[in-house]
C-alpha cells in the first residue's frame, strides 16, 4: 500500500512535468507586450542579480559575452530571447 | 640636352613610383596579416575562454561534545580547510551558437577533482540538450548558489550538500515565456546514486551499479513579470541498491522545494533564498559494522533545509554600498538509529565586503548544535555537540 502510494506520487509528478514541458515547448505561451518589449538593459538588471552581482559590460569582450550568455542560459534558464537581448546590450555598451 | 634630362627625370619617376607601389603593397600585406593575427588572439575575440573561481581563507572553531555527562572541548584553526579552499578554473568553448562545452576541474581538500564536464546542444529556443558529467537539477543551491563568489556566507548549508550533486547522464532543460510569468524545466536521466554500507548515499559513478537509471527533474515558476521571485519543485527517483548485495532493490525517492527572491527595496537589495530537501531510501537490512553475521535496520529518512536572507545597501552613494550582511538558519535531521543519526541546527551570520562585482571578503560565524540520534547498540551515539566556527574567506570569480 505504501509502495503503491509512492509509485502514484512519482507517476503523477512525472506525468504533470512531461505534460507541462511538452505542451509549453511546442505551444509556448507568448509573453505579454510589456514583457516582450523589455530592453536588454532591463533584463540584464533583473536577471543577473537573481544569483550574483550584475557584471559591468566592460568585464568581458564581445565574443566572450556570447559564450557567457550561453553558459548563463544553461544555469539560470532564461529564455533564448532574453539571453540574446542581454548579450546584445552588454556587447553594445562596452 | 633638355630632352635628355626630361627623359631621365621621367624614367626616374616611373622607377621610383614602381618601387613605391611594390614597397607599399608588401608592407600593407604584412600589416594586414599582423592585424589578423593580433585580432584572433585579442581577449574577447575568441570562442574559447577560461573563467573559474578561487576561494581561500582562515577558519577557527571551538567544539564542545557532551556524552554521558562528560564534556570534551577541542579547538582548531587552519589557513585552509575542505570548506575554505578551492581553485577551479572553468573552460568554456562554444561552436557557433549551437554547442557549448563546459569543463571545470577543481583542486580542493588536497585533491584534484572535476566539478562538471559536459556538452550542451542548443536545440531550440526553449530546449537545451546536455550530455556528460553535470550538476543535477535537484533544488537550486548546487547549480546556482554554491560558488564562493556567489554564496553570501562562507559555509555551505549542511544537509543540502550531503546529497551528491553531480552525475553522468543526459539532460534536457529550457526556459519558457508564460504571459507575464516565466517557467523553466530541467529533466535529467543519470546513472544514479549508490547506497553505502551505512545507509548514506554516494555520488553517481561512470559505471552504473545497477541496471536502473535515475530520473531527476525540476520545475521552476517565476510568477512576477520582473523575475524577482522563483519557486521550484524537484524530484529524484531511482534504484540506489547494488544487485547481489544486501542493498539489492533499494530505491531512493527525494523531493526538494526551493525559493529565490531578489528585489531592490528603496536603497537596499533584499536577497532571500531557501531550499528544503526530503530524502528517503527504502528499508534495507544493513550489515552490522561490528559483526558481519548480523544486520540492523532503520528508517532511512532525512530532511534538510535552510532559509537565508542578505541585505546590501546598493542604492547609497558611499562605501557602505560595498557591505552586505547575511543570516541563515539551517536544519538537518539525519535518520535515527543509524550510525550517523542526528538532529542538527545551525545559525550562521555573515558580513561581506565586495571589492568588485566578483570579488568578496566574507567574515562568517556559525553556531552549530547537534543532538545525536544514532544507534547506541551500534556504539554510534555521540551525545550533544555544539560548535562555534569563525571563518574569514576571500572568493574571486576569475
Amino acid at each position: 500500500m505504501k509502495i503503491m502510494k509512492k509509485i502514484n506520487m512519482i507517476t503523477a509528478f512525472l506525468a504533470v512535468s512531461c505534460l507541462l514541458i511538452v505542451s509549453l515547448t511546442f505551444n509556448s505561451c507568448a509573453p505579454t507586450k510589456a514583457v516582450a518589449d523589455k530592453s536588454g538593459a532591463q533584463l540584464w538588471a533583473e536577471n543577473c542579480q537573481r544569483c550574483h552581482n550584475t557584471p559591468a559590460p566592460s568585464s568581458f569582450g564581445p565574443e566572450q559575452w556570447e559564450t557567457i550568455g550561453m553558459h548563463m542560459q544553461t544555469r539560470s534558464l532564461i529564455t533564448e530571447k532574453e539571453r540574446d537581448k542581454i548579450v546584445d546590450f552588454l556587447k553594445g555598451s562596452r | 640636352m633638355y630632352w635628355f634630362i626630361l627623359l631621365v627625370a621621367v624614367n626616374f619617376n616611373k622607377l621610383s613610383a614602381q618601387n613605391t607601389v611594390t614597397f607599399d603593397s608588401t608592407v600593407l600585406d604584412r600589416i594586414n596579416a599582423l592585424e589578423n593575427a593580433v585580432n584572433s588572439n585579442r581577449p574577447g575575440n575568441d570562442h574559447f575562454m577560461v573563467v573559474g573561481l578561487t576561494t581561500f581563507g582562515y577558519t577557527s572553531s571551538s567544539n564542545n561534545n557532551t556524552i554521558g555527562g562528560v564534556s570534551t572541548i577541542t579547538k582548531a584553526n587552519s589557513l585552509a580547510d575542505a570548506n575554505h579552499y578551492e581553485f577551479s578554473p572553468m573552460f568554456l568553448w562554444r561552436h557557433g551558437k549551437k554547442f557549448l562545452m563546459e569543463f571545470e576541474p577543481s583542486f580542493s581538500n588536497n585533491g584534484l577533482g572535476v566539478n562538471w564536464a559536459d556538452i550542451s546542444y542548443f536545440a531550440a529556443p526553449n530546449l537545451i540538450l546536455r550530455a556528460g558529467y553535470f550538476v543535477l537539477p535537484f533544488g537550486t543551491y548546487a547549480k546556482r548558489e554554491a560558488a564562493g563568489w556567489i554564496d553570501k556566507l562562507g559555509t555551505d548549508p549542511m544537509g543540502i550538500t550531503a546529497l551528491p550533486s553531480t552525475d553522468y547522464g543526459v539532460e534536457a532543460e529550457g526556459g519558457l515565456a508564460l504571459g507575464s510569468m516565466k517557467m523553466n524545466y530541467d529533466v535529467a536521466l543519470t546513472n544514479g546514486m549508490q547506497l553505502n554500507a551505512d545507509g548514506t548515499l554516494a555520488g553517481g559513478n561512470i559505471v552504473d551499479n545497477n541496471n536502473n537509471r535515475t530520473v531527476t527533474a525540476r520545475l521552476g515558476l517565476l510568477p512576477f513579470s520582473n523575475s524577482s521571485l522563483e519557486l521550484g519543485v524537484s524530484g529524484m527517483f531511482g534504484k540506489v541498491g547494488t544487485p547481489g548485495t544486501n542493498t539489492d532493490g533499494a530505491t531512493g525517492n527525494m523531493y526538494a522545494l526551493d525559493l529565490n527572491y531578489v528585489k531592490q527595496v528603496n536603497s537596499v537589495l533584499v536577497n532571500i533564498k531557501g531550499q528544503y530537501n526530503i530524502m528517503s531510501v527504502s528499508d534495507v537490512n544493513y550489515i552490522n559494522p561490528f559483526d558481519a553475521t548480523k544486520t540492523y535496520t532503520f528508517r532511512n529518512h532525512s530532511t534538510a533545509g535552510f532559509i537565508q536572507c542578505s541585505l546590501r545597501p546598493t542604492g547609497v552613494d558611499n562605501f557602505l554600498k560595498n557591505f552586505e550582511i547575511a543570516g541563515r538558519y539551517t536544519s538537518y535531521n539525519a535518520p535515527g538509529h543509524s550510525t550517523w543519526g542526528a538532529d542538527q541546527h545551525t545559525v550562521t551570520l555573515g558580513l561581506d565586503y565586495w571589492l568588485s562585482w566578483r570579488t568578496v571578503v566574507k567574515a562568517t560565524y556559525d553556531t552549530y548544535q547537534g543532538t545525536s540520534t544514532a544507534s547506541q547498540a551500534l556504539n554510534a551515539y555521540t551525545g550533544l555537540t555544539t560548535t562555534n566556527t569563525f571563518s574569514l574567506q576571500v572568493s574571486i570569480q576569475l
